[in-house]
């Protein structure tokens, strides 16, 4: 009987300490690290547009993950544009000439020289997790980019 | 008579000309569209605040008729931890996967008072309809419309009700800890396209 009680409070404890550790690991989990985590997908940014013009709807299913930790690509393609976000980090529009939308990169505060290393009219591949693909918006009455953030450039 | 066509075809491609760079030109002058834009969300309870921050959306006004469009990326909002995005993201709440943008569709209801042409700020009514996890709701907030030269910024603060649009937390700790009104803060800067 006290053998029992003894393992019962074992268990209990164990238990505790467990569902704790698990419970205090979910409440700090930390971000993905989109750069240190395995590409799912290479590709241009052409081919991109292209899925997404398609079928929005597949391509959404394709890349899109339902807790936000959406496919991490590569995409290679022209630098048509380099700007700067509200939060101080660079944004590098991948676009081919004559297109009529294309893959916008949100680099990090740590990746932005490396952004801001780019010229117009480059070819690169850029590194980063989808957050949105391409459609036409008749309200806007312009077609949306692709956006990629946490993007690095691939050597 | 080939002279004649020649003429015809010379007149003619003048005429397409001129009619397309009026149109463009007409464009170019009425639709302002967003370079850079912020969206924060800030939840407070008496557990905690939280705040979301999404750099990705797109948005354009349209100067002469007051047609205000906005597009927000759902997945590109932004938490301080990671357990919180999944929260956001996942289909009980926001379900970004099959819903991936939020938009607003509307107007400055008193274009009258916002002069484009001359530098200042400008208080404007915007109204219309916002759609949230496919669930559009009828809006009308106050922002500001600063003015210097060819470029634009636009400011506002209002709140939104999540269970006007389906999002609501009725276990757990998300039930607890998020706000059933948040607060959306916006900042956009505009230039002539």
């Amino acid at each position: 009987m006290k053998k029992l009680l003894k393992i019962v409070a074992i268990l209990a404890v164990a238990g505790l300490l467990i569902g704790g550790g698990v419970g205090l690991y979910m409440f700090f989990m930390p971000h993905r690290d989109v750069q240190k985590s395995p590409t799912d997908y290479t590709l241009t940014s052409s081919e991109l547009v292209a899925e997404y013009l398609n079928d929005f709807d597949q391509a959404n299913q394709k890349y899109l993950s339902e807790d936000g930790n959406s496919k991490i690509i590569e995409v290679t393609g022209t630098v048509a544009s380099i700007t700067e976000d509200y939060n101080g980090q660079k944004v590098v529009l991948l676009k081919e000439p004559g297109q009529v939308a294309g893959v916008s990169c949100t680099f990090m505060h740590e990746t932005n020289p490396n952004a801001t290393a780019l010229n117009i009219g480059q070819t690169v591949t850029i590194k980063g997790v989808i957050r949105s693909g391409v459609f036409y918006d008749p309200d806007l009455e312009m077609h949306l980019n692709a956006v990629i953030e946490k993007s690095d450039v691939v050597l | 008579m080939i002279r004649k066509m020649k003429t015809t075809k010379i007149l003619l491609t003048a005429l397409i000309t001129i009619v397309f760079s009026m149109t463009a030109f007409s464009q170019a002058g009425d639709r302002l569209v967003s370079s850079k834009s912020h969206i924060k969300f800030f939840s407070t309870t008496p557990a905690e605040d939280i705040e979301a921050n999404n750099y990705t959306s797109t948005s354009t006004i349209n100067t002469s008729n007051g047609n205000v469009v906005f597009t927000v990326p759902m997945q590109g909002f932004e938490f301080p931890k990671a357990l919180m995005q999944r929260h956001f993201n996942n289909s009980d709440f926001l379900d970004t996967k099959q819903f991936p943008n939020a938009r607003f569709v509307g107007k400055i209801a008193n274009l009258d008072q916002v002069d484009f042409s001359a530098n200042g700020t400008y208080n404007a009514q915007v109204e219309g309809e916002m759609t949230i996890k496919g669930v559009t709701k009828p809006i009308r907030e106050n922002g500001t419309i600063t003015v210097n030269g060819n470029s634009f910024e636009i400011n506002s603060k209002f709140n939104l009700t999540l269970a006007d649009y389906g999002v609501e937390f009725v276990r757990g700790k998300p039930a607890s800890n998020i706000a059933k009104t948040v607060e959306v803060t916006f900042v956009g800067e505009y230039q002539k396209q």
